[in-house]
């Protein structure tokens, strides 16, 4: 076999392939929407379950998840932000920082289910929280931490020495040169990984299920130290142990389109925000 | 005024340095040059403390800047960047518009005054050379300037904190031959007002530019004297064979 050929055969397998991961995506996509969208409707978004769930729609549950991603956020992204900018522009690259950063990657690997279990045993029971919004967005926030970490340190070592080197030699002092120079340029990329966590949080149930989520809570949450439903939570229930399975089958669907389609959004708004510092910033 | 005596430069196990004595007058252009990895650029980092942001290095010997031993513990090094700019390789504008670019320098200096700041602007592109190119786009990003402009923004930069020297890191090397010349009218000018120190792997270069001329060679500062004397009959034997293009 000549080379032409076997080149023309092995791009055939690629594109095939990744023609295939596509086709699997939307495949999902159409799945979902094609018994989902029929259940959504303005009334199945803003009312609470009703008929032991096979009724009424998941607004306690999409406020519930929202509570969440910005509780989780608001919490893990300052954190993680500040310590990947000490990691990567102050810390040097010593003992210390390679244990934290080794120590990070660990925490990542751990399983969702076992934060789950640690956020029960000290923001549950220790801290006494109660099963609350707050307890949740700790775990959650645990849980994204290592990666926003990750993401503002790769971003900021994408950004070239030269770029320091010149706000040092102009008098600036090196947190200046990260407040006015590097962060900058490194926040869309920071913005990506925050895109990327948001989704995870939005889609974990492990974590959330002994430390917020309420297997059913028709009413909105009056502070964080309420419990609440949530979307991947509810989808479960209503999936497998629910009052009436077969009966409330058209509302898991309903419940997982709103889940897809919140993700999505929350990746377009991350999406316009990245493009919009991206725009200030752009490195030619 | 500078003056070093008896510095000898570490990186790690290193010895990129050894035993550099020199002096160089104000309002003076004085070019470092030599083959690659003879410590030219090292020396050179030494006069504004950028080597610091190194890891892993050790330096011997003094380094006086203006009277005083810049590497004593008293001397704050963002003090002593303000007084020695210092403009590099590649131009590395920030990804600002043109007029912040160089204000830059005054406001991480805390100056406030907006007025001053313009009038600072206006200065500094005029003493670089750029003013009639941009004044009229100044809130234009500085991305948008050609390689040659980068570079004389980034002088512009520097001059804007008022030094009373400038460090040039082989400042012309990734330009074209055009640009080039510029920034090389651009040093006559300046010398005038500012002492300058410029590291040229361009050995026409330095004949061209500079009044004092330092052959440097595997970290030891081999010849140091007037330029002309440099190029037309130089002392020692090393130098000769480096400028007539037998070595390097």
């Amino acid at each position: 076999m000549n080379k032409r050929k076997k080149q023309r055969i092995a791009f055939a397998i690629f594109r095939l392939l990744s023609l295939v991961v596509v086709g699997i995506l939307l495949w999902i996509l159409g799945f979902i929407i094609y018994r989902g969208a029929g259940t959504i409707s303005w009334e199945f978004l803003t009312s609470a379950p009703t008929d032991g769930m096979t009724g009424g729609g998941i607004l306690p549950a999409i406020v519930g998840t929202l509570c969440l991603v910005a509780g989780s956020v608001l919490f893990a992204f300052p954190v993680g932000l500040m310590s990947g900018i000490y990691m990567n522009e102050y810390a040097g690259n010593g003992f210390v920082v390679k244990f934290i950063r080794v120590m990070t990657n660990n925490l990542g690997g751990i399983p969702s289910i076992v934060f789950g279990l640690f956020g029960m045993a000290l923001f549950v029971n220790t801290f006494g929280f109660g099963d609350s919004i707050i307890a949740g967005s700790f775990t959650l926030g645990l849980l994204i931490l290592p990666l926003i970490i990750r993401t503002t340190e790769e971003a900021l070592k994408a950004i070239p020495q030269s770029f320091r080197s010149g706000s040092l030699a102009l008098g600036a002092s090196r947190f200046q040169t990260i407040v006015r120079v590097t962060l900058p340029m490194a926040f869309p990329n920071i913005v990506t990984g925050l895109i990327l966590s948001i989704g995870r949080v939005s889609g974990e149930t492990a974590p959330i299920l002994f430390t917020v989520a309420a297997y059913f809570l028709p009413r909105l949450p009056h502070s964080i130290f309420d419990q609440v439903m949530a979307l991947p939570y509810h989808l479960y229930v209503v999936a497998t142990s629910g009052t009436d399975i077969e009966a409330s089958r058209p509302i898991a669907y309903g419940t997982a389109l709103t889940l897809i389609v919140i993700v999505l959004l929350m990746n377009l708004l991350a999406g316009l925000l990245r493009r919009y510092f991206g725009g200030k910033v752009k490195t030619d | 005024m500078i003056e070093t005596k008896h510095i000898d430069f570490y990186y790690g196990a290193f010895h990129a340095l050894k035993d550099v004595s020199i002096r160089i007058e104000p309002h003076t252009v004085t070019a470092f040059i030599g083959p690659s990895g003879c410590g030219k650029s090292t020396f050179l980092r030494l006069f504004n403390r950028m080597n610091d942001l190194i890891d892993g290095v050790r330096l011997t010997g003094e380094c006086i800047v203006d009277g005083v031993n810049i590497y004593n513990k008293s001397v704050q090094v963002d003090d002593l960047r303000k007084k020695v700019g210092m403009v590099f390789q590649k131009p590395n504008p920030f990804p600002k518009s043109i007029f912040e670019n160089v204000a830059y320098g005054l406001r991480v200096n805390d100056v406030q005054n907006k007025a001053f700041i313009t009038q600072r602007v206006e200065e500094s592109l005029k003493s670089a050379a750029l003013w009639e190119e941009v004044k009229d786009k100044l809130k234009k990003s500085a991305f948008e300037l050609s390689g040659g402009q980068q570079q004389r923004l980034c002088i512009a930069r520097a001059l804007a904190v008022s030094p009373s020297i400038l460090l040039m890191d082989e400042p012309a090397s990734a330009l074209d031959p055009i640009s080039t010349s510029k920034i090389e009218e651009l040093i006559h000018v300046l010398k005038q007002e500012y002492t300058i120190v410029i590291v040229t792997h361009n050995m026409q270069q330095a004949a061209r530019v500079s009044d004092r001329t330092g052959f440097f060679m595997l970290g030891e500062l081999v010849e140091y004297s007037d330029t002309k004397k440099m190029f037309l009959n130089p002392e020692k034997v090393e130098t000769q064979n480096y400028i007539t293009g037998r070595f390097g």
